[in-house]
């Protein structure tokens, strides 16, 4: 099949409660779609093929892989990225505008660049929802869908496991 | 709000979402055929972005009603096309009836892919070396088929064994697991966590007998029935590892396995030689599944 002869297609979904509406080929990624169309630069794309967790969006309340999914396949649906992660978390702000994962986050440093801080937070978010209190077993399994390359990962098990309780 | 143009990874392909079966099927009779389905996309959307496969269209399948079902039928627990990896290693009728295929699902992928990955779209993609395929043909689990001719229902050893595949215009629309309550365990060694298996093993042993699935030592997964017998006359006492390997050695044969299966960071005789301990330590899981010791 030649590009010239691609389709466009509508689109239309809700990104962080905003209606995001462009036009977009079968063959867009979700990821790029919601960096170029819906400016949603905190989706960060690593691996393009699902592994390093960095692009992890919620998809009608579901965590999912942004760079896994064709743009088309979200017609109709609720994203909701890091923006979201006050929401996610249910949870209230603290006065300094942080949330208690971010904040949990901070002091623990738990991120050095932060090129994987927004998919984890929003993924750890909907693990902490789900679970009141993980044992370490189901953190680091947990954590085993994203690559942190700066932390080595003890200081993000610490603290996740700070909020386990 | 417009910004530059999205990246293009993929190769152009057109896009069809399909409201039924019956759609779907006539979509995919298609002269120029070259069709991929579209359910989780875990494993698609990689090859494509890759361009390891460049289809003409890609049918998503997720609009068809009545596919996300895992229910008790005739003698089978049925799952549709639909159903989510997650879906099935948290469902209860799974975990009772195929204990095999609920312990197999604890090591597939990482939890968030898990989320979107289907039971059904992993077997079909049928990588070399993966957990479920194994774990399928060893249970005697079978494919219901749809193509422009009707229903069918095949072997999954039949379409995932050595030099088998699937047609290219069939839709697998659910898999069929012989019910087997009883007890199941898996075990395998990887380089990492979350990484394919260099071996996994699945053993169960339930009403309809005992059965070993095992991947990562041929490049399709295996049925070991010589190992399942003595495991399943011994149980819950396991062989020796020696012991093992001499059966395993009468179900690997070159027409069912094919070449010693390796890669370039894993050999294959490491792999053949880890197989009878990556056994052992499945059946202990089977055990503390029965609730031994």
């Amino acid at each position: 099949m030649e590009a010239s002869q691609e389709e466009w297609l509508p689109l239309s979904m809700t990104v962080d409660h905003r209606l995001v509406r462009s036009w977009v080929r079968p063959r867009h990624l979700l990821s790029d779609v919601l960096r170029e169309h819906a400016g949603a630069t905190s989706v960060h794309i690593g691996c393009g093929q699902g592994v390093c967790g960095a692009c992890t969006v919620v998809v009608d309340g579901v965590p999912a892989r942004a760079c896994l999914m064709l743009a088309v396949q979200a017609e109709g649906c609720r994203i909701q990225t890091v923006a979201s992660l006050a929401e996610l978390e249910g949870g209230p702000v603290r006065p300094d505008g942080l949330t208690r994962l971010q904040t949990a986050f901070r002091q623990h440093h738990a991120l050095q660049c932060g090129f994987c801080t927004p998919g984890l937070l929003v993924s750890t978010a909907v693990f902490l929802s789900r679970h009141d209190a993980p044992t370490r077993a189901a953190i680091v399994d947990h954590l085993n869908g994203h690559l942190c390359r700066c932390t080595g990962y003890a200081n993000i098990i610490a603290a996740i496991e700070s909020l386990a309780t | 709000m417009a910004g530059r143009e999205p990246r293009l990874t993929p190769s152009p392909f057109r896009y069809a979402r399909p409201g039924s079966l019956h759609e779907a099927v006539a979509l995919l009779h298609d002269p120029h055929g070259d069709t991929r389905i579209l359910a989780g996309g875990q494993s698609l959307i990689p090859q494509l972005a890759q361009r390891l496969v460049r289809p003409r269209l890609v049918l998503d399948i997720n609009h068809i009603a009545g596919l996300d079902h895992i229910e008790p039928c005739d003698g089978h627990i049925r799952m549709g096309a639909l159903v989510r990896q997650e879906q099935a290693r948290v469902s209860s009728l799974v975990r009772t009836e195929i204990p095999g295929l609920s312990q197999a699902l604890d090591w597939v992928a990482s939890p968030v892919i898990r989320e979107r990955g289907t039971v059904v779209g992993n077997l079909v993609a049928n990588a070399p070396g993966t957990e479920l395929p194994a774990v399928a043909m060893a249970l005697g689990a079978r494919f219901v088929v749809h193509d422009s001719a009707g229903e069918r229902r095949v072997d999954a050893a039949d379409v995932l064994g050595l030099g088998r595949r699937l047609a290219p215009e069939a839709l697998v629309t659910h898999v069929l697991w012989p019910r087997n309550p009883g007890c199941g365990g898996f075990y395998e060694v990887a380089r990492r966590l979350g990484a394919a298996p260099v071996v996994g093993a699945m053993v169960s042993v339930g009403s309809a007998g005992c059965q070993v699935g095992l991947c990562g030592v041929a490049a399709v997964g295996l049925a070991c029935p010589t190992v399942a017998d003595t495991i399943h006359r011994r149980f819950p006492a396991a062989p020796e590892a020696a012991e093992i390997d001499r059966l395993l050695a009468r179900d690997l044969s070159e027409d069912r396995s094919g070449p010693a299966f390796g890669t370039a960071l894993v050999g294959a005789e490491y792999r053949r030689r880890v197989a009878p301990v990556v056994i052992q330590r499945a059946i202990a899981r089977a055990v503390a599944g029965a609730g031994g010791a």
